[in-house]
């Protein structure tokens, strides 16, 4: 798909291929639900972000969505089918790749691709096919007979979003597709995401608790938090409602800082380190200077000028009064265990 | 029922494919025979205990072939645990195919793992000195009664071990059932000596203990070749038996797992 705007509008008038409504699941023995009465709409070539901190709801909402886990209630409609009803029919077209680690160590890469594609019932001529296809697509073509113990960190996660793709899927589905890799094999996952995108005119919905992924691939973000989807729209849109830049300066002496608050052009004043004001204004590309000569008349010494754009973090922080950053990764056996396997390159 | 091919030759392959894990669980009868064979050989000379030009160990091989199918199939869960911490049921699981394929696939690779052992005991035991002698008369149909039994007490005790692990996330908790359970039916069962032998409350307990009847079922066609009408009677109660069991065994298996597993 190109970013031609006609196709685009295209895209508008097309049903949608996800629909949630008031989806909610409670855990056996909790009173607050993890996922509490979420709707969204997907439509079909989108990528569709969940952006949130840990333990916010999006892994429940992607395992119910994926008829992993079943939902206490509302209705989810994936390609027109229902999730309660014909959880069976979904897994046949979608594509999942988990949070977790799921090829079987004991096998090969090619191996483990050939099993899931007989959970399918995928002929065997065509699985190979395939596989060597998705193999070369992710450059594991060499590694492709060695034992997954034996993979770095990066190649699972490529062999992990190659399974995910075997029954060539109408949906796929990316839990936290980069967790845990470096900042050049991240990018390198980035670009098959795109690849797919581009290519093969997937909708793909993905999770994510980096800023900077649902950035660089997201048409739409939903931003979840406690289970709740507290704003969508396209990451551009976000960014935009913030209205406004953030201006930090660092001055010498806490007067200066009521003299700077009193400048004209501030729309707020922002929480800040002491010795520091952090102020958001309309435009900082063209009201700086303006804010320069002010600071130069009221003879304010200034120690520090820094300009802040809107960043997804920003939206983050401004919709749930914390920042996306300070969350600390979830204590499990499990992101322990693959912590351990990603070390391994 | 889509799954269960593909995954049970993912689970022989793991199996064949490491070497301490295959070759012990080759060596393992062999050692259950001459260990318990020699151990226990005195008992042979008890007069009533066993027939005339006979072995103990010709006595106890229905034994052990239980009690390795017993082992074999306690462990069928510990498997199931693994793929939950390790990652693959995830993938199982949002894969279309039945939640229980995943369940019995591991039960039929467990048979077929406990085949192949009881092969290679039966060899064993054949090459002991003093072991096993089979009666002149043995037909395809006594075989056929071993193979039943062996494949009953199988499913029994796999299906049973994998519904304890469907929802289990520790590893130690399998292990300690099973560290629990495998002595009380092995001695109180007839898998290793006669009723007479054994304290009376003990033998009332063997009794109704399914390792009991494959023991005697095999026994019964080990030590006599032909059966009579009444022997065959006894066969016919002691395999009936084992497959009621492993028939709910199953079926609540097929419940469970398809309702109950998790990731």
């Amino acid at each position: 798909m190109t970013e031609d705007v006609s196709e685009k509008a295209d895209m508008q008038d097309k049903d949608p291929i996800i629909s949630v409504n008031s989806l909610t699941k409670v855990y056996k023995g909790e009173t607050k639900p993890a996922v509490d009465a979420i709707s969204f709409e997907i439509k079909e070539g989108e990528v569709y972000g969940l952006l949130g901190p840990n333990g916010a709801g999006k892994t429940t909402t992607i395992n119910m969505l994926t008829t992993r886990l079943s939902s206490t209630a509302g209705q989810a409609l994936v390609a027109g089918i229902d999730i309660n009803k014909h959880s069976m029919n979904i897994r046949k077209i979608i594509g999942v790749v988990p949070q977790d680690m799921t090829a079987d160590e004991d096998l090969s890469g090619l191996e483990n691709l050939i099993l899931v594609s007989q959970f399918y019932d995928i002929p065997k001529k065509i699985a190979m096919e395939r596989a060597e296809k998705l193999l070369a697509m992710v450059d594991l073509i060499e590694a492709a007979g060695k034992q997954v113990r034996e993979y770095s960190g990066g190649m699972r996660k490529r062999l992990e979003l190659i399974i995910g793709l075997i029954n060539e899927p109408k949906v796929l589905f990316l839990d936290e597709p980069t967790l845990g890799l470096d900042v050049q094999t991240r990018a390198v996952m980035w670009d098959y995401i795109k690849t797919l995108r581009k290519d093969f005119n997937m909708t793909i919905i993905l999770t994510s608790h980096y800023l900077e992924e649902i950035d660089a691939l997201a048409d739409m973000v939903s931003i979840v938090d406690h289970g709740k989807i507290i704003i969508t729209g396209s990451p551009a849109e976000l960014k935009a409602s913030l209205k406004g830049d953030i201006v930090t300066l660092g001055f010498q002496n806490d007067q200066d800082a009521e003299q700077l608050k009193r400048y004209h052009g501030v729309l707020e004043v922002l929480p800040s380190l002491p010795g520091t004001l952090k102020i958001r204004l309309e435009n900082a590309d063209s009201e700086l200077p303006a804010l320069m000569n002010y600071v130069f008349e009221k003879g304010i010494t200034l120690k520090t000028l820094s300009v802040q754009k809107p960043s997804l973090d920003e939206v983050f922080l401004r919709y749930t009064g914390r920042s996306l950053r300070e969350e600390a990764p979830a204590d499990r056996f499990k992101t322990m265990i693959n912590t351990r396997r990603m070390r391994r390159t | 029922m889509s799954g269960v091919w593909p995954l049970m030759l993912r689970d022989l392959k793991k199996w064949y494919r490491n070497p301490v894990f295959f070759f012990t669980g080759l060596i393992q009868p062999f050692f259950w025979i001459a260990l318990f064979g020699s151990a226990l050989s005195k008992l042979s000379s008890i007069p009533g205990v066993i027939p005339a030009g006979s072995t103990y160990i010709t006595y106890i091989v229905g034994g052990v072939l239980t009690i390795t199918a017993l082992f074999t199939g306690m462990f069928t869960g510990t498997n199931i645990i693994f793929d939950r911490r390790l990652g693959p049921m995830g993938r199982f699981l949002s894969s279309p195919i039945t939640r229980s394929s995943i369940v019995f696939s591991r039960v039929f690779s467990a048979i077929l793992r406990i085949l192949v052992q009881s092969v290679i005991l039966v060899v064993a035991a054949l090459l002991l000195p003093n072991g096993l002698i089979i009666p002149h008369d043995f037909s395809i149909l006594d075989g056929l009664v071993i193979v039943v039994a062996i494949i009953l007490v199988s499913l029994i005790f796999s299906c049973m071990f994998s519904v304890i692990a469907i929802r289990m996330r520790e590893m130690n908790t399998i292990f300690g059932i099973v560290n629990l359970v495998n002595l009380p039916l092995l001695f109180m069962s007839y898998a290793m000596f006669p009723t007479d032998l054994m304290a009376g409350w003990i033998g009332d307990v063997a009794k109704y203990n399914p390792v009991s009847w494959s023991a005697e079922a095999i026994r019964s066609v080990i030590l006599n070749g032909s059966l009579t009408a009444a022997q065959w009677g006894d066969v016919g109660l002691w395999l009936g038996g084992l497959a009621i069991i492993a028939g709910l065994m199953m079926g609540l298996t097929y419940l469970m797992a398809e309702t109950e597993i998790r990731d």
